[in-house]
């Protein structure tokens, strides 16, 4: 009666997405938390556009980009074979650009919130920078990075919009549970909408719970309370 | 942390398995939202004696034209409106000749007033104060329900009443939910269950009033190959489908 | 031996000062840098470390170019020879302390520095916790073994004791002058204590307004009319 595979479509999207949005973000956000080069304000603004821009427009130039009769949709068809638009690895692209800023902005404010003086003190001890990076940097600003993938893979579970223009619906490869509610309503099965809806909310309660839960425990030391 | 690390690497490796067993014989279908019950029903009457998979996406027939023209993965293309089949054809994107499968009526439904009494006035009476038609720009109903508004020169008095849904799904969707007081809908969704169900009742709107609503379905280029699209479109003809067809209203053309 | 021919402008809390200095510390000494806050105490410091850039001229430090703008030469703080204590021991947070020890050591190292340290500052029973649990004086402590373990020649602190009560401080400067001698250093301290200056330093450098003004002994530089009374001990006239 009821079909999971919206459910396990949407969570390969959010979790393939978040694992490659970490990956980029960690060196963009070392850049823009530490360059000193005055074109920064011009990457930081691109970042963030995805916070301030309508899903549609976002959509719309991600389609227009991805569309095989315009030039880097018909390269890519032409030397990998592969195309984005309406197909699952055409929204891994789109979730990972729309998804940018909350990924990068919280890693960012993680490097910048690690005292500058932990940096120094192991640059003084002869560790280069990747090693600072590494054995210093990241350790101490693990809250940092959850949240930013917590909040990356909660806004991809989340988003409609985009999915729906470059993803197009399509069953078992780009119909998420977020459209395949819409569908359900759409067809008047508000049953099946609810039945849907009521996991999803329920699934999201419960994974910002265990998030912050780990978050609160694991990584603060308290010499003063049990 | 490792354990952790562990858990999420079995996890992630579960849902990324997920979906790759398919079974050899599978079409994907765009149809225009009228069909949504009609189709639906077809589809699994097909299934029993040709077993395969058949995915439906269901939309407004210009977004679907859009989608198909930009190389959407569509095997099958059901449209409300002739016209846009037509326009795939000359674009050298179909595989099959158009067919016809049926032509399209409108209804005025609303659960407020009962539009049988009133016909087409019922939308001046003053407790209708939202109307609910498809978007004309890519619905075809959206279109058609336009011309009857001028038809029976309502359009001017009523103009400032409209809201649009998205699809002729989506206008029902406004009107049985109560979000708009009344609607212009396809026959085809008045006659299924779930509207049935909503207690509404309806007037069948004259075809003199409009364009006729010449359904058309065609196969299309990207099922270059695929058997089984060409045994759906085959099925779509007979008696079997064409019950279900006229079941939900659509008269043949 | 050391040469620190530099000049930098500095923006403080009382406006701009202009730092230059042309001094030589010889191999061996233990030096201390005294002056009132704000006089660029700590810059000095810093620039000497790789973490600050002068504005111009050479530092060279046992004959090896550091910094020489006129070469354009400016080696990051990795490739100088030093070990740096710095005010808020900036120990690191996710490591025990044997682990911070063990993270300062170089990869042809022995672990054996590691353990002569922990013994020299006894540190011993402290070294599996985190420096969250610490007090002040261990923390200092483990600052001052973790900038030693991989044996540097030049050891620069930067005001490290001025948090740490009386009792403390007194230990804490002996343990500096014990590994001071031990591992035969060259030592630049930044302190605007008397009494710690004195005790502890044969040479003084007094910087008042981005110069050095004076440069000597403890006794013959530093302002003691105040203290006089209260200095025990042989006053050479």
């Amino acid at each position: 009666m009821l079909d999971l595979a919206p459910f396990y479509l949407t969570l390969k999207l959010a979790v393939v997405s978040t694992a490659i949005l970490f990956v980029i973000s960690v060196p963009v956000a070392y850049g823009l938390a530490f360059s000193r080069w005055r074109g920064k304000a011009i990457i930081d603004a691109f970042v963030g556009l995805p916070l301030v821009l309508p899903p549609s427009v976002l959509g719309f130039y991600l389609l227009l980009a991805f569309s095989p009769q315009h030039a880097f949709g018909h390269f890519l068809e032409k030397y990998f074979d592969l195309r984005l638009v309406f197909t699952f690895p055409g929204l891994v692209v789109a979730s990972v650009i729309y998804s940018l800023p909350f990924m990068i902005q919280p890693i960012q404010n993680g490097f910048r919130s690690v005292p500058v003086a932990l940096k120094e003190a192991a640059y003084t001890l002869g560790k280069s920078r990747l090693t600072t990076l590494t054995k210093v940097l990241i350790p101490n600003m693990k809250g940092a990075l959850l949240t930013g993938c917590m909040l990356t893979f909660a806004h991809t579970i989340g988003e409609f919009g985009v999915v729906l223009m470059v993803g197009g619906n399509i069953p078992n490869e780009t119909r998420v549970i977020s459209v395949t509610i819409y569908d359900e309503v759409e067809a008047m099965n508000y049953h099946q909408a609810n039945v849907y809806a009521s996991i999803l909310l329920v699934f999201s309660f419960l994974v910002l719970i265990s998030v912050y839960l780990v978050n609160n425990r694991a990584f603060k030391v308290d010499p003063y309370h049990d | 942390m490792n354990r952790i690390t562990f858990s999420i690497v079995c996890v992630v490796m579960m849902i990324a398995g997920q979906g790759y067993t398919q079974p050899a014989a599978r079409i994907r279908i765009a149809a225009a939202s009228d069909l949504k019950f009609a189709l639906d029903s077809v589809a699994d009457t097909f299934r029993k004696t040709h077993p395969g998979t058949v995915d439906i996406t269901y939309g407004s027939s210009g977004k679907l034209f859009e989608q198909i023209s930009n190389s959407a993965p569509f095997d099958i293309f059901f449209s409300a409106d002739i016209t846009y089949p037509q326009q795939l054809k000359e674009k050298q994107l179909t595989l099959s000749e158009i067919y016809v499968y049926g032509k399209g009526r409108m209804v005025l439904w609303s659960k407020k007033a009962d539009p049988k009494k009133e016909g087409m006035n019922t939308l001046l009476l003053p407790s209708v104060l939202k109307i609910a038609i498809a978007n004309p720009q890519h619905a075809p109903y959206g279109k058609r329900a336009e011309e009857a508004l001028a038809y029976y020169k309502l359009m001017e008095r009523v103009k400032s009443k409209l809201v649009f849904g998205e699809n002729i799904s989506q206008t029902a969707q406004f009107v049985t939910t109560g979000a708009a007081d009344a609607g212009i809908v396809a026959l085809s969704l008045a006659l299924s269950p779930n509207m049935k169900k909503e207690k509404g009742s309806y007037f069948l709107i004259p075809e003199e009033s409009h364009q006729p609503l010449e359904q058309g379905a065609v196969i299309t280029k990207h099922a270059q190959g695929n058997a089984y699209a060409k045994i759906f479109l085959d099925y779509i003809k007979s008696d079997a489908a064409n019950a279900i067809l006229r079941h939900f209203g659509f008269t043949k053309p | 031996m050391i040469e620190l021919a530099i000049a930098r402008k500095l923006h403080g809390a009382g406006g701009a000062v202009n730092l230059n200095l042309d001094i030589k510390i010889e191999t061996g000494d233990f030096v201390t840098l005294y002056g009132p806050s704000g006089a660029g105490k700590t810059s000095i410091l810093r620039m000497l470390a790789g973490l600050l850039t002068p504005d111009d001229g050479r530092i060279v430090c046992d004959r090896q170019v550091w910094f020489d703008k006129s070469k354009r030469i400016n080696l990051r703080p990795q490739f100088r020879n030093l070990g740096m204590v710095f005010q808020e021991y900036s120990l690191f947070p996710n490591m025990t302390v044997q682990g911070n020890l063990e993270f300062a050591l170089q990869k042809d190292q022995p672990k054996t520095n590691v353990e002569e340290l922990l013994q020299l500052t006894e540190l011993e029973q402290l070294r599996d916790k985190k420096p969250a649990l610490l007090s002040g004086g261990q923390k200092q402590r483990v600052a001052l073994a973790r900038a030693l373990v991989r044996r540097p020649k030049l050891l620069l602190l930067d005001e490290p004791l001025s948090a740490l009560d009386t009792a403390m401080q007194t230990k804490l400067q002996d343990y500096i002058l014990r590994v001071h001698r031990q591992y035969h250093l060259t030592t630049l301290m930044v302190s605007h204590d008397l009494n710690e200056v004195i005790k502890m330093s044969k040479r003084v450098l007094v910087l008042e307004d981005g110069t050095i003004k004076k440069d000597g002994s403890p006794l013959d530089v530093l302002p003691l009319d105040n203290l006089k009374p209260f200095i025990t001990g042989n006053l050479s006239p």
